[in-house]
C-alpha cells in the first residue's frame, strides 16, 4: 500500500519532467538547444505564486474547471499498477469508471471554456467533445480484447506483474496494432500533434490550448499538472505493453517502466517534429483508424486465443 | 393492497375537487397539490414497504356479468410503482407556482384532474394482473396524457402534437391488443400466463407486444410523436410523461417476457438490436435540435435505448445460461429506469423553469442563465453529468452494471459475444454524444452572456416550489451515485418478479459492486476536497482581478459572437449526415458590399421524413377508396349492423 502510494506520488511528481523531454526532441529536430528538462517545474512554480484575472463572464463552474480537470487524472492514476507494481486502489470495472472519470474532467474542461462567452473557446469546447467520442469507443474496444483475454475487467489485472507479457504470448503480433491504437488515442485525448498543436499561434486552429485561454495563475498551474498526469496515464498504457517484463524487483522495475514511458514520450516528440496538423475534418478519419486497428487486433486475437 | 387503493382514493380527488373550486385558483391548486402529493406519499411508502417485505394477496373484483378486473402487486409492479410516485409527487409540488397563469383557472383546474387521471391510471398500468385491466387502465392513461399535451390548444402546433401523439398511442394499443389476442387465442383465458404456448407464437406475441409498449416507450422507430408531445405539455407533464409514462411500455416488455418465458435468443436480439439504434440516433437527434424541451425528448429515446441494452443483455444472458449476466443486464436496465426518471424530470423541471422566466425554448436565445437562476443552473448542470453517465452520479451506477453485464456475455459463445460487443461499444459511443450534447445545453443555455434580451433580467422570485421539486432531485442524483446499494438491492427484488426461475436472487455477489462504487467515489471525492483546500491556500493574499474575456486581440465583443448551439453541434452531425440530414437555409454572401443574409439550419427526423411518403399516404388511399361505405343511407347502415350480427352468430 505505501509504495503504491509512493509511486503514484511520483507518477505525478515527475509526470512534467517526462513532458519536457518532447520539447527537448522538438528542439532537437529544430536543431535548437532546447529548453531544460526542468522547464515544466519552473513554469508551474512561477504560476503557483501568480494571482488570477477572470473574465466578468465566468462563474462558479469556471473555477471549478481546473480543480476537476486535476482531480480526474491523478484519481484515474489511483488505479494504475504503476511499473506493474500492485495499484493503490482496484476492483473488478474500474476500467470502465477510469475512462468515464476522464469524461467528467472533460466535461467541466469544456463547461468551463464555454463559462468564458468566448467564441474561440466555444470552438475549442466543440471539437474537445466531438473527437473523444471515437477515443472512448476505441478504448471500449481494447478493454474487451483484453478483458477476453484475461476475464478480468480492471486497469491492475490488465497491466500489472507478467500479465503484459502474456498479452503478447497469446495475441502476439495483433499486439503491435494494439499499441499502434492506444498512441493514437494518447494523441487525440492529450492534444498532440497531429490533431491539436500545443505550439500554435492561432486560436482557430487550437483546440486544448485554445479552451485555457482565460485560466490564469494558479488555476492554468493546475490545469498543466492536470493535462501532465493525463498524459502520463495514457502513456504509461503503452510503457506497459512495450516493456512487458516483470523483474520482481521493484527498483528494476520502476527503472526499466521509467525507460519505457521516457521511449513513448520520444516517440510523441519524434511525431511533433515530423508532422504537420492535419486538417480539422480530418482528424475524425485519424481517430478512427485507432478504432479499425483494434477491431482488427481483436477479431484476429479471437480467432488465436481459441 | 388497501393502502394502495386508499392513495389511488386520495389523489383521484385531488384531481377532482378542484373542478369545484377553480374560481379560488390558489385554493383549488393548494388542494390539488395537497391531495396528489399526499396520495403519491402514501402510495410511495406503501410500495417501498412492499418492495421490502413481499407483495401482499391479489385482489379481484368480478362484477357480475362483466369481465374481471384483477389487481396484484409484486415487486416488480412496486418498483415501478416508487418511480411513478416519486416523479409525480415532485412534479405535484413544483406546479403549484408553475401553473400561475391566472387568465387559465379553468385550464389549471381541468390539467389537474387529467394529471391525478394519469397518475392513478400509470399506477394501475403496472398492477393489474389480467389483460382485460390491463388494457382499460392503459388506455385511460392514454387518454388522459392525450389532453394534457393539448393543455395549451389554442396553439396549433400542440393541438397537432397532440393528434399525432393519440394516433401513436393508439396504434400501439392496437398492437398490444393483437398480441394479447393471440395469447388469448391459446389459453382461453384472460389471464397473464402464457408459458405453455408454442414457441413461433411466442415470438410473434413478444414482437406485437414489443411494438406497442415500444410506441409507448418511444423505441427508435416508433419514437415520431415523443418530440412533439414533450414539448407541447406543461413542464412538470412532460417530466412525468418522460420520467415515468413512457417506462410503462418497458414494463410492459418486462412482463410480458415473464409471462411468456422466453427461452430463445431471438428476444435478447431483437431487444439489444433496438436499443443500440435508439440509444445512438436518439442522442444524434437530441444534438441537432434547437428547442430544448425537444432536445430533451429525443434524450428520453436515447435512454430508452440503454435501458433496452440493458434488458437486451438481461434476455441473451438468460438464453445463454448465464445468470449472472442475465442479473446484472436486467438490474442496470430497471435500476436505470428509475434513475432516468429522477435526472429527465429534473432537467425537464429546469427547462421548464427557463421557459417560464425567459418565455422561450429556443436554445440559441438564451444564455447566461446560472447566473440569474443559481439554484435552476447548479440542479441542472447536476442532472446534465447524471444523464451523460458520469461519476459520481446515478447515471454512473446504473451503466456500470449494463457494461458489467456486457462484458460478462464477451468471453461466451460467438452470438453473445458479437452482441455483447455491440452493447459495449454502442453504450460507449452514446455515453460521449451524450456528453456533446448536454455540454451544449449547460454551455449555450446556462453559461456564458445573454444573447436576447429575453435571457436578461430574469430571478428566480414566485417559484420556491419549482425549486424545491429541482433541489431534491438533484440530491437525489448525487445520493444514489454515491450510495447506489439500497437502489440496487430494490432493481435486484424488481428482478427476481420477473420470473427467470433463478428463485431469489442472492444480493451478496452483487453488493460488492455498490460497494466498489461508493469507494471509488468517495476516493475520488476526497481528492477534490484536498485538492480545493490547496487552491485556497494558493490563493491566499493574491491579488484577484476581472476584466472582460480575451477575445484574442478583438475589443468589441458582442454576445451575438459567442458559438451558438447550432455551431457547437454541427462537426459532430455531420459525422451523422446518413441518418440526421440537415437542411441549412443560407443565401450565399456575394458582392463586394453583400446585403444582409441569415442562417437557419434543421435536422431533419428520416423517420418523420418518410412516415408520410410510406405510410400516411398509402393509407389514405386505401380509406379514400373505402369511401363508398359511408353514404349515409340509414336503411344500409341497418343492413350493415345485421350483417355483423349475422357474422358473429357463425364464428361465436
Amino acid at each position: 500500500m505505501i509504495e503504491s502510494i509512493l509511486l503514484w506520488t511520483l507518477a505525478i511528481v515527475s509526470a512534467p519532467f517526462f513532458a519536457a523531454v518532447i520539447l527537448r526532441v522538438k528542439a532537437f529536430f529544430g536543431g535548437r538547444k532546447g529548453s531544460p528538462l526542468l522547464i515544466h517545474y519552473y513554469t508551474l512554480a512561477k504560476l503557483f505564486k501568480k494571482g488570477s484575472v477572470y473574465s466578468t463572464s465566468t462563474t462558479l463552474i469556471f473555477k471549478l474547471g481546473p480543480l476537476v480537470s486535476l482531480g480526474t487524472a491523478i484519481t484515474a492514476l489511483l488505479f494504475f499498477p504503476m511499473a506493474g507494481r500492485p495499484p493503490v486502489v482496484s476492483f473488478s470495472g474500474d476500467a470502465i469508471f477510469v475512462f468515464y472519470l476522464l469524461g467528467l474532467g472533460r466535461f467541466f474542461t469544456i463547461a468551463a471554456a464555454m463559462d468564458t462567452a468566448s467564441p474561440f473557446e466555444g470552438m475549442g469546447a466543440a471539437r474537445e467533445a466531438y473527437f473523444p467520442i471515437i477515443c472512448e469507443a476505441s478504448m471500449f474496444m481494447v478493454s474487451i480484447l483484453f478483458y477476453r483475454l484475461t476475464g478480468e475487467l480492471s486497469l491492475s489485472a490488465f497491466f500489472s506483474g507478467n500479465q503484459p507479457a502474456q498479452f503478447w504470448s497469446t495475441a502476439g503480433s495483433p499486439m503491435i496494432f494494439v499499441i499502434i491504437a492506444l498512441f493514437i488515442i494518447l494523441l487525440t485525448e492529450n492534444a498532440r500533434v497531429p490533431v491539436d498543436d500545443p505550439a500554435t499561434h492561432l486560436e482557430l486552429t487550437m483546440i486544448h490550448e485554445v479552451m485555457v485561454l482565460d485560466h490564469s495563475g494558479p488555476d492554468f498551474g493546475l490545469i498543466e499538472l492536470g493535462a501532465f498526469s493525463k498524459l502520463f496515464l495514457y502513456s504509461a498504457f503503452i510503457a506497459r505493453l512495450i516493456c512487458p517484463f516483470d523483474f520482481v524487483h521493484p527498483a528494476l522495475d520502476v527503472a526499466l517502466f521509467a525507460a519505457a514511458v521516457l521511449l513513448v514520450y520520444i516517440a510523441v516528440g519524434l511525431v511533433e517534429s515530423v508532422m504537420a496538423r492535419y486538417r480539422m475534418d480530418r482528424v475524425p478519419k485519424f481517430v478512427l483508424t485507432s478504432f479499425a486497428l483494434v477491431f482488427f487486433a481483436a477479431v484476429i486475437t479471437l480467432e488465436f486465443a481459441k | 393492497m388497501n393502502l394502495f387503493f386508499l392513495s389511488m382514493l386520495m389523489i383521484a380527488s385531488g384531481g377532482v375537487l378542484p373542478l369545484f373550486l377553480w374560481r379560488q385558483v390558489n385554493l383549488a391548486k393548494m388542494i390539488a397539490v395537497i391531495g396528489i402529493g399526499s396520495g403519491c406519499l402514501l402510495g410511495l411508502f406503501d410500495s417501498l414497504f412492499r418492495l421490502i417485505t413481499g407483495p401482499p394477496p391479489g385482489v379481484s373484483f368480478s362484477p357480475p356479468g362483466v369481465f374481471p378486473l384483477s389487481f396484484h402487486l409484486d415487486s416488480l409492479s412496486a418498483f415501478f410503482l416508487v418511480s411513478i410516485f416519486t416523479v409525480s409527487l415532485l412534479a405535484a409540488i413544483y406546479s403549484y407556482h408553475y401553473m400561475n397563469n391566472t387568465e387559465k383557472q379553468i385550464g389549471a383546474a381541468v390539467n389537474f384532474l387529467f394529471f391525478s387521471l394519469l397518475v392513478t391510471s400509470m399506477s394501475l398500468v403496472v398492477t393489474a394482473h389480467n389483460m382485460i385491466t390491463f388494457m382499460l387502465a392503459w388506455e385511460m392513461m392514454s387518454l388522459s396524457s392525450f389532453f394534457l399535451v393539448i393543455y395549451d390548444y389554442r396553439n396549433p402546433e400542440n393541438r397537432k402534437a397532440g393528434y399525432l401523439y393519440f394516433i401513436f398511442s393508439h396504434v400501439g394499443a392496437m398492437f398490444i391488443l393483437a398480441a394479447f389476442a393471440v395469447l388469448y387465442g391459446h389459453t382461453g383465458n384472460f389471464d397473464f400466463a402464457g408459458s405453455t404456448i408454442p414457441d413461433t407464437m411466442k415470438i410473434l406475441v413478444f414482437v406485437l407486444g414489443f411494438i406497442g409498449f415500444g410506441s409507448k416507450a418511444g423505441v427508435f422507430p416508433f419514437h415520431v410523436w415523443l418530440p412533439h408531445a414533450h414539448p407541447a405539455a406543461p413542464s412538470h407533464i412532460s417530466a412525468v410523461m418522460s420520467g415515468v409514462m413512457i417506462k410503462t411500455g418497458i414494463y410492459g416488455i418486462l412482463r410480458l417476457y415473464g409471462i411468456l418465458d422466453l427461452q430463445t435468443p431471438a428476444s435478447g436480439i431483437i431487444v439489444v438490436i433496438f436499443g443500440m439504434v435508439s440509444g445512438i440516433i436518439g442522442v444524434v437527434y437530441a444534438l441537432g435540435q434547437h428547442d430544448i424541451k425537444r432536445l430533451l425528448a429525443y434524450h428520453s429515446v436515447e435512454n430508452i435505448g440503454i435501458i433496452l441494452i440493458g434488458i437486451g443483455i438481461g434476455m441473451i444472458g438468460v438464453s445463454s445460461g448465464n445468470p449472472v449476466m442475465a442479473v446484472l443486464g436486467f438490474s442496470g436496465g430497471i435500476l436505470h429506469v428509475f434513475n432516468h426518471s429522477i435526472f429527465k424530470s429534473l432537467l425537464f423541471m429546469g427547462a421548464g423553469m427557463v421557459f417560464h422566466k425567459t418565455g422561450t425554448r429556443s436554445i440559441d436565445a438564451l444564455g447566461g442563465l446560472i447566473k440569474s437562476l443559481k439554484i435552476t443552473g447548479i440542479t441542472f448542470l447536476i442532472g446534465s453529468m447524471a444523464i451523460s453517465g458520469l461519476p459520481p452520479f446515478n447515471g454512473f451506477v446504473s451503466e456500470f452494471f449494463i457494461y458489467m453485464g456486457g462484458f460478462k456475455g464477451i468471453a461466451r459463445d460467438p452470438l453473445t459475444f458479437v452482441f455483447c460487443l455491440l452493447a459495449i461499444i454502442s453504450l460507449a459511443i452514446i455515453g460521449g454524444l451524450a456528453l456533446a450534447c448536454f455540454t451544449k445545453v449547460v454551455g449555450v443555455v446556462f453559461q456564458g452572456e445573454p444573447r436576447t434580451p429575453n435571457a436578461n433580467r430574469v430571478d428566480e422570485k414566485n417559484g420556491s416550489t419549482m425549486i424545491f421539486s429541482m433541489v431534491v432531485l438533484a440530491a437525489a442524483c448525487v445520493g444514489i451515485g454515491i450510495f447506489p446499494a439500497p437502489f440496487l438491492v430494490m432493481a435486484l427484488k424488481a428482478v427476481s418478479a420477473i420470473g427467470l426461475d433463478y428463485g431469489r436472487i442472492p444480493i451478496e455477489p452483487f453488493a460488492h459492486m455498490t460497494a466498489d462504487i461508493s469507494l471509488a467515489a468517495i476516493i475520488f471525492l476526497a481528492i477534490m476536497a484536498i485538492l480545493a483546500g490547496i487552491r485556497i491556500r494558493l490563493f491566499r493574499g493574491k491579488p484577484i482581478g476581472h476584466s472582460g474575456t480575451w477575445g484574442c486581440g478583438f475589443t468589441r465583443p458582442t454576445s451575438r459572437m459567442q458559438y451558438t448551439g447550432s455551431s457547437y453541434a454541427a462537426s459532430i452531425l455531420d459525422f451523422f449526415k446518413p441518418v440526421a440530414p440537415m437542411v441549412v437555409d443560407h443565401p450565399p454572401v456575394a458582392g463586394l458590399f453583400p446585403g444582409p443574409t441569415r442562417y437557419a439550419s434543421h435536422v431533419h427526423d428520416v423517420i418523420e421524413m418518410h412516415l408520410e411518403r410510406i405510410i400516411v399516404n398509402p393509407v389514405l388511399w386505401l380509406f379514400d377508396k373505402l369511401r363508398w361505405i359511408q353514404h349515409g343511407d340509414i336503411h344500409l347502415y341497418i343492413g350493415y349492423i345485421l350483417l355483423a350480427i349475422v357474422i358473429l352468430l357463425f364464428f361465436v
